[in-house]
């Protein structure tokens, strides 16, 4: 029996056969007790979808997708009680033997959960707050590597020409990588007229680095916190025969954030559900892993680059029943290269909803005027936004830009540049030159400028957003992001008619300021395109809700003021309560009863009116009360304390001896 | 070029500048154009909008307890029954002197009406002070603010998003807007970021001072003791929201905050961090609020109302309109920028984080 059912051959063409694994190395490891099967360079992650789990577990009712950046975290068996000890599937190799489980979750049972195929589903019942696929080593403080002048955070093109720039400039630079692997995302985006292919760069590029001894390379480390000088990261260390993770600060004079740009998730119902996955995520799985999951498939897109996934698996035997461009006119190299290959194309159309089958083998792609199309798979493609994530979580401002139709950095931050696609670079050379230029600006340099040659949106055309309707009562949710926020689409709430006659609101619809988790860019890029966040409000929303920092990692230094107040102390903000001649003095009243502070003192019976008070209780010190009294306090008063009224009389303080 | 003369310009985006432009024109019959943007659905709350706070004069709680019905009552009608609720707000405090300030501030509610129970022990720790304050006011700010606008419009009130501004010492303003020219005879900055944006720091009266504040969101699921709690050592806020989740607001930078909130919460491991902002929170330094204009040149300022300071609108609005009661006056002229009787209100750790 095939137990790699999403594996393609090994002699896959046009470089889809898995450039990360080695087929002739099986290794096998156990999560939660099942095994699960792949090749050495496999992640836990791509093993798993290898082996044909592709869903989590359900929530609300539905199916969720296990993808890249929405994987529980994992921990090895006995360990899963300590933070530190978590792993993210996503950046774990895959070792031989090691025995996992999932953190966080607790699994299901039940009737829903055998409306999937067995193994499909890691079966975990998944939080709305998105808590169980938290990862639970930002809690954790970080251990203090050596400083260095130049920490680089992403390998992309991008963040390898800035640590190669620094280190022709003479410094000591740390590149640091997420996945396990340099080489970034260009892969996806093709090459211009002239260019050298995405994987020769990578390769030059990876081969100058090797080639320097002042360059220091991490892999598998993501940065999740950042302020000037110091970034920290969570690393995963495989060196040892077995994953270990570690939380480590980073410090350093000078940063690039090097981190790309995320892809956009379209907003249509059932846009997470298993077999439902991005266009890069797709590519890369194959490209790296020689994965792709199903024998059927479309493509929903609204950005040029996914319609190169038509072309390359044309001789795969995977049948790409149709592509579904949400702009109303689109233009690009890549459109008429599948027309070449008679690729139906349908413009203008946007999928009302997925669905799962009930056997949940297979999706139907529900669109206008049209039946429903059965397919094993739908890569969706919504376009790309920068990830500004670290810039925001380091201080950094961003705005949205009405033609781009996402959000772009804005001003400057102190050591902190940002390089590459993260900075709004559109084509590889920009990415290139923009990591040279990032390491000149930090080193106070004139700066070479970045040659970022876009071409005319007349024969590419930007990206654009892909929005379904409002989903029908029936139809999965619609998320507005594809990673562990698990925020959806509001919908607008139904008035009864008892409602609407007596004019009363329905439970007031969900607040996005009040929303208690933080908001990702592409949640907040998704609110702008729903009209559920103003465009002009966006930047703003993005710096105070993206960031995601650790509040438990700073020992408090406060020290609480048990200091006593000394007897005859008047607080400044009683200063001329009673006028300017009022006076501190003793009161003498039944020992039997206490008076609080702030007990008003009445010159009379009338003790109604706060504003006719005589003067006020201070406090009570080694048995004596002390008060503040106007002048013309009498000396038979009633204080007036906690509701009840006490007779007291009040006298001069005691004389100091000299 | 169109050219208007109105009575006001009131500047500001908070629930206090725009009731107090609608009242203007709706109550008071005034020519009013209102300059600023509302934001709050979009941003992390900085003020908890109640209609009690750590007073201890007299004199303040006898106008806010008569305004407090009043204000409810339009706030009410502007924004519908959830534009406001009650709530059980618990205020604590620990150290000496904090826990006397609490007092003050328990003997004041309570000789206004205002029913005070003094809590366990248990339910905030030993060594705290805690007493809950029942049936204050909350503003519901997403749900006001819309209607706010919608009410402004109906009271024909003018809203400027950024027009040029050019004040002149008599106190008037020339606003433009394109081809649109309006001329106010009195302008009104009633929010700090009014203040902030249009004046230069050597245009603030004298007590004015500038503190750093900040607002952290977490994702705690776990319940408050009540909606709306304040810390009288610490001087924060704490805000549960309806969805869950708890905001957190009070003086100092991010870090310095951070800080405190850590050592005041239990197991703050279990909390996750869902925002974050530091903003420059204007005061005085008595910490009283300031009604008027510097040297009675030039705008007039609002300034240290910023939560409870929205349920003394219909005060404020009579002031402007000329119509204020004897008390009423008495109390704003108090609060001027030249003060001449003490009029200090308790604040906690305010001098320790001027921005």
């Amino acid at each position: 029996m095939k137990t790699q059912v999403n594996r393609l051959p090994g002699d896959t063409g046009k470089g889809l056969a898995g450039a990360h694994i080695d087929r002739g190395r099986s290794i096998s490891f156990s999560l939660n007790g099942r095994v699960a099967h792949g090749f050495i360079g496999d992640t836990v992650l791509t093993a798993l979808i290898a082996s044909g789990v592709d869903t989590i577990g359900t929530l609300d009712g539905h199916p969720l997708g296990l993808r890249r950046g929405a994987a529980p975290p994992i921990a090895h068996v006995g360990t899963a009680h300590d933070p530190q000890q978590a792993l993210p599937m996503d950046r774990t190799l895959a070792m031989d033997g090691a025995e996992y489980v999932t953190v966080g979750d607790r699994t299901a049972s039940g009737l829903f959960a055998r409306l999937f195929q067995p193994g499909r589903t890691l079966g975990l019942v998944v939080n709305a707050d998105g808590s169980g696929l938290a990862s639970p080593w930002r809690g954790v403080r970080g251990s203090a590597e050596e400083p260095v002048d130049l920490l680089v955070i992403g390998a992309g093109v991008a963040g390898m020409s800035a640590a190669l720039a620094g280190a022709i400039a003479g410094l000591k630079v740390t590149l640091v990588e997420a996945s396990p692997r340099l080489g970034g995302h260009s892969g996806l985006f093709g090459t211009q007229d002239g260019e050298s292919s995405p994987e020769e760069n990578v390769a030059h590029l990876f081969d100058e680095i090797s080639a320097s001894d002042a360059i220091t390379v991490n892999t598998a480390t993501e940065v999740f916190a950042i302020t000037e000088g110091l970034a920290r990261a969570h690393q995963v260390d495989t060196s040892g025969g077995t994953a270990k993770g570690r939380v480590i600060d980073l410090p350093a004079k000078h940063i690039v954030i090097a981190t790309g740009s995320l892809e956009r998730l379209p907003i249509f119902g059932g846009n997470r559900l298993p077999g439902v996955v991005g266009a890069m995520e797709a590519f890369e799985l194959a490209q790296r892993y020689g994965i792709w999951t199903g024998t059927s498939w479309l493509l929903a897109t609204t950005s040029n680059p996914a319609y190169r996934l038509g072309t390359l698996l044309q001789d795969t035997g995977l049948k790409l029943d149709r592509i579904v461009e949400g702009r109303d006119r689109a233009n690009s190299r890549y459109i008429e290269f599948c027309k070449a290959y008679g690729i139906r194309q349908f413009p203008g159309t946007t999928p009302s909803f997925v669905s799962a089958t009930k056997s949940g083998a297979s999706l139907s792609v529900h669109l206008p005027h049209s039946d429903p199309v059965p397919v094993e798979r739908v890569v969706a493609c919504g376009g790309f936004q920068p990830d500004l994530t670290l810039w925001h979580i380091a201080g950094g401002a961003s705005h949205w830009h009405r033609e781009g139709q996402r959000l772009e950095p804005r001003g400057t931050l102190a050591g902190i540049a940002l390089a590459g696609s993260a900075a709004g670079y559109l084509t590889r050379r920009g990415c290139i030159t923009s990591g040279f230029d990032a390491v000149d600006r930090l080193l106070g340099r004139e700066g070479r400028g970045v040659d970022d040659p876009v071409i005319d949106a007349i024969y590419e055309t930007r990206d654009g957003w892909m929005i379904g309707p409002e989903g029908e009562d029936t139809a999965p949710p619609a998320y507005l992001e594809g990673d562990r926020t698990l925020l959806v689409r509001p919908v607008t709430p139904q008035q009864s008619w008892s409602q609407r006659f007596f004019d009363r609101q329905p439970k007031r619809a969900r607040v996005l300021s009040e929303a208690p988790q933080s908001l990702d860019i592409g949640a907040i890029c998704a609110g702008v395109a729903l009209g559920l966040i103003p465009a002009a409000s966006a930047g703003i929303v993005a710096q105070e809700r993206v960031a995601l920092v650790p509040l438990a990692q700073i020992a408090p230094t406060t020290v609480k003021t048990t200091t006593p107040v000394l007897p005859t102390f008047v607080p400044p903000w009683l200063v001329g309560r009673f006028g300017p001649d009022q006076r501190v003095a003793t009161l003498d009243h039944d020992k039997a009863r206490s008076l609080g502070a702030g007990a008003l003192i009445y010159a009379s019976g009338d003790t109604t009116d706060p504003q006719s008070a005589s003067g006020v209780v201070l406090r009570t010190a080694s048995g004596q009360t002390m008060a503040l009294v106007s002048a013309t306090a009498p000396k038979n008063v009633i204080v007036r304390d906690s509701g009840q009224e006490i007779a007291a009389v009040i006298a001069p303080l005691p004389v100091q001896p000299a | 070029m169109n050219e208007i003369t109105t009575d006001f310009a009131v500047f500001g985006s908070t629930p206090l500048a725009r009731l107090l432009a609608g009242l203007l024109a709706s109550r008071h019959g005034k020519k009013v154009v209102i300059v600023g943007e509302v934001k709050a659905r979009y941003r992390l709350p900085r003020v908890a909008d109640l209609s009690i706070a750590p007073i201890t004069r007299p004199e303040t709680w006898a106008l806010l307890q008569a305004a407090i019905p009043e204000t409810t009552r339009l706030i009410g009608k502007i924004g519908g029954r959830t534009a406001h609720r009650r709530v059980d707000s618990i205020f604590f405090a620990e150290s000496p002197a904090a826990r006397e300030a609490l007092g003050h501030v328990a003997n004041m509610v309570r000789a206004f009406g205002m029913v005070v129970e003094t809590l366990p022990a248990s339910l905030l720790g030993a060594n705290r002070l805690a007493l809950r304050i029942s049936d204050a006011i909350a503003i519901n700010r997403p749900v006001i603010e819309p209607a706010l606008e919608a009410w402004l419009t109906q009271s024909g009130v003018t809203i400027l998003l950024a027009p040029a501004v050019s004040f002149a010492p008599d106190g008037s303003v020339l606003l433009r807007e394109g081809e649109t020219e309006i001329r106010a005879a009195q302008a009104i900055l009633a929010d700090d970021t009014a203040i902030t944006d249009h004046l230069s720091r050597a245009e603030w009266p004298t007590p004015l001072v500038e503190r750093l504040y900040s607002t952290i969101l977490t994702t705690s699921s776990r319940h408050l003791g009540s909606p709306i709690m304040a810390d009288f050592d610490t001087g924060t806020w704490f805000v549960e929201h309806d969805e869950g989740g708890m905001a957190a607001i009070g003086p100092g930078d991010l870090a310095k905050f951070s800080q405190n909130l850590i050592a005041l919460l239990d197991q703050p491991s279990q909390l996750q961090q869902a925002g974050q902002v530091t903003f420059p929170a204007l005061g005085t330094a008595d910490n009283a609020p300031l009604i008027g204009r510097r040297d009675d040149l030039g705008p007039t300022l609002l300034v240290g109302l910023d939560g409870w300071g929205a349920f003394l609108v219909p005060v404020l609005a009579r002031h402007f309109a000329g119509e204020a009661s004897a008390r009423e006056a008495a109390w704003i002229k108090t609060h001027g920028p030249a003060r001449t009787v003490p009029v200090g209100e308790f604040a906690a750790h305010a001098d320790e984080f001027p921005a």
